[in-house]
């Protein structure tokens, strides 16, 4: 308001002071002294000041007519108090068409204009008004995105720093598992191993095939007869079955008894295998038989249980560093100076132009769709630069 | 605007990208003009029945005989007043009447008597009246001959090729007046028939039925063509039967096509040949050094015109022999008109001046409409304007970059769905706004209405068009339809004069919905342009009421205009004058507005060509003539477009306009200094508009030329018989545009012995007769004013010229090397029919003894001006010691002056007097 009374007192002094002179502004007016000759602004030539708008064109520059139509290049200032003062071409005075608001380019013609500065500057001033609420409600939206943004943002950088500490942690962990699994198999393997060199060293595997042997020798005859066969050893798919005697026969290697020696090479080989036939009421192959050994068991199921530890350690690591590797790729996107665009992401926006529905996606993509559904990529990455100093507020 | 989708498609269909010639028949094409031009210059057929004479005061009538097939024609000779003679040809008793072109002359052209000198067995001598001139009809072979003393100034049918083709049965039809019927049951059928029949012949001939591109004409009426020669003994030089996108100085067509007059949409037409565009003016102007003559052939078929050029009464082998001989005797050019139909019907003008034969000519067609000023000023135009928005817009910019215009245009976008006389509703919902926005600024808009109706039972004009039964009608009854703009369209029937009132009645401001006074029309594709017709027009045998498109088609756009431009008058009540443009034309068109060039290039070739093109119009009446400055196809360079600004500014009819392709092009829109060469470019045309406005104002009143050739000023001067790189604007403003790219400099011809000619920009002052080298740069348009001339400016330039009505003048005076000078001043309300009621100021401003006055040309005008004498530039002067002003209430007063001897130019500083009063300055 102050700034405003100090412009009308200006404008006021200027039509007191140079009310000879039409179309000056203040600031020209020290050209315009009354002398008894003027200066050309441009210093081209020297009138009699009478020829100071006389509608006669002396200066090449003009500035002898500032009030007139007379120059071709001349230039007449328009105060228009109460609105903004402007410059208009020479040739815009007396033309029949109002274009200052004071009507003061008007002076001498037929058209009737009306002052329309006050009604013109109270509408500026309105509509200063308006914009200036406008700009501060979106400076204050502004504010509140920046604000939002940066909550967002820090949010999502601690989520960020939390999920890089999970992630060390299970790479810890992970090869904490790694290495137990290891430690796990290489134990079970080894347990099995020496099972193995048990069961195959000489000793041992007479002394295992010497009791399966006597185990089947029910009448501890020394020899393996059809009816103990038959008796004792089943085919591993139909256990219920008794093997025929012509089954049993040839599980003797075609005789009807079998020695010890015989069995441990043949008939032990079949058992042993565990593929076909097995003794009745058993597992498996013989091994089977083996592993019931309590020790091997117990490796075993450790090993299992570190196998299944480390896979599921492994999976929580490559969903942890997968939102990682998204958080960082949306964190390296420009949201803006201030990052008041953060809150842009993952919001879509339509505008529908004729027949054609525009989708965009800011940070994401843009699309066309048309009425009968086709729809076109236009991009990706819809916004790529801002504006750096103003957001308005809608 | 151009049907340039449409040939796009067509030329698609026919699988070649020629956009072309092939699209336009050639004279073998044209079955008649086959016909006709296998007839080869001899002996004549044709007798004159002297016995059959009949000499009345007003005319001669007299009977001839082909002594081939025994037709008889009539033979009709009028003396007209103003030194013409009418000949008239028609058969003696036509199995039906044959058209004879109406509403073309202003008037039965009056006659004057004709006497009797002397009559034998060998022919008769009329007096054509004074200056021993005298017709002479030669009854075997029969000829005319019209004489001045001994010396034969023209002759017709000296070559033998009166050829008149008498309206026929058909000849299978003759003997069975049965068969006749069925014939015209079943025409299909027949027409097979007679394929079948006499297939080589009846092609080839086309008597009865023609072929073009899968377009066939039905020709009911047969074979109805006519034929004339004209010598013109001494000619070198013919010009006119515009319109040819062609040299000013007429070709000779030995062994090539002849000149074709038919209207025709011709997309991206070329340049340098004889082919049809989109109007047609049938006159023919011959020059030599001693006469300037001129033949009206009045005729609206399709016309081809032969030129060839001979040395008087020789053989090819005697020309060669003269060749060989360097024999010098007279040259002599030959012509022969061929039309399609109706009757031969020519008017001789006899000159003998340039400006007598204008005269002449005008007193049968009239005179160039006189435009409101608004219409000379500069016209901004494009395909299209897309919005109300849009035209704001372009409005401001020329505000904004302070370069003035006057009219801005709508194109065909405009519309509802291409229905004229309707706003597109949401481009253009609130017209009247616009307007009402452009009033306030004093400017003004043009929005186009083409003759083309779209058919839709939801649109007035069709519905009211159709149940009035106005439409041209096709071959077999129904309502002519053919593909145009808005698809279907019908075509109303302009020749038909109710259909035309009708039409006017719709530019009432009630009935054109939108529409305000400053709200003017361009009549576009008004050849009518068919986009599936043949040759992009109507189909011939399409009837107009009792006659067939062969007979009217070159008519159709003359009457278009005229019956717009009576709208347009109507509209306020016969007080406003109306502006109209329009694309095709006939003789008499300059009645009604202006004339553009039609759908030009921007090319370089295309700017040079837009002189002799307008230069072309303007020896025929048309003096409103424009090309579309920057070119409408194809996209110009910025030098290109500056260029044509500069030439443009000095041509008639100014108008920027482009197609809907091509970048926007604004003038602001190539850098500031390019909108500075623009703008001032402008400015200089507006500066010059009292020049033009005078110039139009004499041009209504007597037929004259606005734009001129050298020639017509300095007719005995033969180095300007062929010039058409430069012009003159009236007699005092000589132009040389610069039209080649890169220039850096142009000669330019100063014509006149002992005269003298003084640059417009720097008033320097050059010698006449004399080839000029004027070294050039961007800014630079080579013109020059004639010593002796006065021509008035008003050098404030505005927004528009309106607002420049009430302006002061400066005089620029330029002194002749008997150190005098002369020149008008015109002044009116300009745009009213008020200056007919005298309503104006006409003055002479003569400069001799040191003495500049202001007389009253017309004492009984009145008419008061508030515009003012702000400056005289006396060029050439030499310095005063005082200038005393003497108005007419005899009060003397001293003028300040300065004078720049470098130039010696004298400047009267602000004398200050009425532009309307009687005044005298003296130099002492």
């Amino acid at each position: 308001m102050r700034c405003q009374i100090i412009i009308a007192a200006t404008f006021w002094s200027v039509c007191v002071d140079s009310r000879k002179i039409r179309g000056i502004s203040l600031s020209y007016k020290r050209f315009y002294r009354e002398r008894k000759s003027f200066l050309c602004i441009d210093g081209s030539r020297m009138v009699p000041f009478e020829q100071v708008n006389d509608d006669y064109c002396d200066c090449e520059d003009g500035s002898d007519e500032p009030g007139t139509a007379a120059c071709p290049n001349g230039r007449f200032y328009c105060t228009n108090l109460g609105f903004r003062p402007h410059y208009i071409p020479s040739s815009r005075v007396n033309d029949g068409i109002c274009d200052c608001c004071d009507t003061s380019d008007e002076y001498n013609s037929l058209t009737w204009c009306l002052n329309s500065c006050r009604n013109l500057g109270q509408r500026e001033r309105a509509d200063l008004e308006g914009r200036m609420r406008t700009l501060d409600e979106g400076l204050r939206l502004k504010q509140q995105l920046i604000e939002e943004g940066v909550h967002i943002w820090r949010e999502k950088q601690t989520q960020l720093i939390e999920l890089q500490q999970v992630a060390e942690d299970l790479q810890v962990k992970l090869e904490e598992h790694r290495r137990r699994k290891n430690t796990a198999d290489r134990l079970r393997e080894q347990t099995l191993m020496a099972l193995e060199a048990e069961d195959n060293g000489p000793r041992r595997q007479n002394r295992t095939i010497t009791s399966i042997f006597h185990q089947l020798d029910s009448n501890n005859d020394g020899s393996i007869t059809v009816d103990e066969v038959q008796a004792k050893v089943a085919y591993v798919e139909d256990e219920e079955r008794i093997l025929s005697e012509d089954e049993a026969v040839a599980l003797l290697g075609g005789g009807h008894q079998m020695d010890l020696t015989m069995f441990q090479h043949m008939l032990w080989n079949n058992l042993r295998s565990g593929d076909s036939i097995k003794i009745k009421g058993t597992h498996g192959a013989l091994v089977g038989l083996v592993d019931e050994d309590p020790n091997i068991k117990a490796a075993g199921s450790a090993a299992e249980r570190a196998a299944a530890d480390l896979k599921k350690v492994e999976e929580a690591f490559e969903t942890v560093n997968m939102e990682i590797s998204d958080l960082t790729k949306k964190l390296t996107i420009d949201y803006g100076a201030d990052r008041e665009y953060l809150f842009m992401n993952n919001q879509c926006y339509q505008l529908k132009v004729y027949e054609y529905t525009y989708t965009l996606c800011p940070f994401n993509q843009v699309t066309q769709k048309d009425v009968s559904g086709t729809e076109v990529s236009l991009g990706t990455r819809a916004i790529c630069g801002f504006p750096t100093t103003h957001l308005a507020s809608d | 605007m151009v049907p340039a989708l449409v040939l796009w498609l067509a030329v698609c269909l026919s699988g070649t990208w020629a956009v072309d010639r092939g699209n336009f028949k050639t004279c073998d094409q044209s079955a008649f003009c086959k016909r006709q031009r296998a007839l080869k210059p001899g002996q004549s057929p044709y007798r004159a029945l002297l016995e059959t004479m009949e000499l009345t005061n007003t005319r001669l009538t007299l009977q001839l005989i082909n002594d081939n097939n025994k037709v008889r024609l009539l033979l009709e000779l009028y003396r007209l007043q103003g030194n013409m003679t009418r000949v008239k040809i028609n058969e003696l008793k036509p199995l039906k009447p044959r058209f004879e072109v109406p509403d073309v002359l202003i008037q039965e052209p009056p006659t004057e008597p004709l006497s009797l000198l002397s009559k034998d067995e060998n022919g008769v001598v009329l007096s054509l009246g004074a200056e021993s001139q005298r017709v002479i009809v030669s009854a075997q072979p029969f000829r005319l001959d019209i004489m001045e003393g001994h010396e034969v100034l023209m002759s017709l049918n000296s070559r033998g090729l009166l050829a008149f083709e008498h309206l026929r049965m058909r000849k299978d039809t003759q003997a069975d007046p049965e068969a006749e019927k069925k014939e015209e049951a079943d025409p299909a059928n027949q027409a097979e028939e007679q394929t079948a029949k006499d297939d080589e012949e009846k092609v080839e001939d086309g008597m009865w039925e023609e072929t073009f591109k899968s377009h066939s004409d039905s020709k009911p009426n047969g074979p109805s063509s006519i034929s004339l020669d004209f010598s013109l003994p001494g000619v070198e030089h013919v010009y006119g039967i515009p319109e040819h996108a062609d040299t000013l100085k007429l070709k000779t067509t030995d062994g090539g096509e002849p000149y074709r007059l038919y209207n025709l949409d011709v997309f991206q037409y070329e340049l340098y040949n004889p082919m049809a565009l989109y109007g047609a003016v049938p006159v023919m102007l011959a020059h030599n050094a001693q006469r300037t003559t001129g033949i009206f052939w009045l005729n609206a078929a399709e016309t081809w015109v032969d030129i060839s050029s001979n040395t008087a009464g020789k053989t090819v082998f005697g020309k060669m022999l003269d060749y060989v001989q360097g024999s010098s005797e007279t040259p002599q050019t030959d012509v022969r008109w061929i039309s399609e139909s109706g009757i031969i019907d020519v008017f001789i003008m006899l000159g003998p001046t340039p400006y007598d034969v204008f005269s002449q000519y005008a007193s049968l067609t009239g005179t160039q409409a006189f435009p409101p000023l608004a219409g000379l000023a500069y016209h901004q135009c494009r395909w299209n304007y897309n919005d109300q928005e849009d035209v704001q817009s372009v409005d401001v910019g020329f505000d904004q970059h302070d370069i003035p215009y006057d009219f801005i245009w709508l194109d065909i976008e405009h519309t509802d769905g291409k229905r004229y006389f309707t706003w597109d509703p949401h481009k253009f919902a609130t017209p009247k706004d616009m307007l009402e926005a452009l009033m306030v600024k004093k400017r003004k808009m043009v929005a186009i209405v083409d003759p083309h109706i779209k058919v839709d039972s939801n649109y007035k004009i069709h519905n009211e068009i159709r149940s009035r039964g106005f439409y041209v009608k096709n071959k077999d009854g129904g309502d002519y339809e053919g593909w145009c703009w808005p698809g279907n369209a019908g075509y109303p029937d302009f020749t038909n004069p109710e259909m035309r009132s009708w039409w006017a009645s719709m530019f009432a401001y009630d009935q054109y919905e939108g529409s305000m006074k400053n709200l003017y029309t361009w009549n576009d594709m008004n050849e009518p342009s068919v986009f599936n017709g043949p040759e992009v027009t109507m189909h011939k045998d399409a009837m107009h009421g009792a006659w067939e498109n062969r007979d009217v088609h070159n008519l159709y756009g003359f009457y278009v205009q005229m019956a717009t431009a009576e709208g347009l008058i109507q509209r306020s009540g016969g007080v406003e004058r109306p502006f109209v443009l329009t694309r095709a034309f006939f003789a008499g068109s300059q009645r009604y507005g202006a004339v553009w060039t039609g759908d030009n290039a921007a090319e370089w070739e295309h700017l040079k060509i837009s002189i002799p093109m307008c230069l072309s119009l303007g020896l025929v009446g048309i003096s409103l003539c424009g090309a579309d400055v920057g070119g409408f196809f194809k996209t110009p360079s910025s030098e290109l477009l500056v260029r044509w600004y500069q030439t443009g500014a000095y041509q008639p009819f100014f108008r920027a306009h482009a197609h809907l392709d091509t970048p926007r092009r604004e003038p602001w829109l190539f850098g500031p200094e390019n909108t500075a060469l623009i703008r001032e470019v402008v400015r200089q045309r507006y500066a010059l508009l009292p020049y033009w406005y005078q110039l139009f104002h004499h041009a209504y009143h007597t037929g004259h030329p606005v734009m001129r050739p050298l020639w017509v000023e300095y007719p005995q001067d033969s180095a300007t018989f062929a010039m058409d790189n430069q012009f003159l604007i009236g007699r005092d403003l000589l132009v040389h545009p610069v039209t080649e790219e890169g220039a850096r400099g142009v000669t330019a011809y100063l014509p006149g012995k002992g005269e003298v000619w003084f640059d417009v920009h720097t008033f320097q002052k050059h010698n006449g007769a004399q080839n000029l080298y004027i070294p050039v740069t961007m800014s630079s348009i080579p013109v020059f004013q004639r010593g002796g001339s006065i021509i008035p400016r008003k050098v404030r330039v505005r927004r528009s010229s309106s607002c420049m009505e009430n302006d002061p003048y400066t005089l620029y005076v330029a002194l002749g090397p008997q150190r005098a000078a002369e020149g008008e001043l015109y002044i009116d309300d300009s745009h009213t029919f008020n200056f007919e009621k005298k309503e104006f100021i006409h003055r002479r401003l003569s400069f001799a003894n040191n003495i500049l006055s202001s007389i009253n040309l017309a004492p009984d005008a009145q008419y008061s001006t508030q515009s003012w004498i702000e400056r005289i530039l006396i060029l050439g002067a030499s310095k005063p010691s005082k200038v005393t002003l003497k108005t007419s209430d005899g009060q003397e007063r001293q003028v300040e002056f300065e004078f720049d001897s470098s130039m010696s130019v004298l400047t009267l500083r602000k004398p200050g007097m009425n532009a309307g009063a009687d005044w005298t300055v003296a130099l002492q």
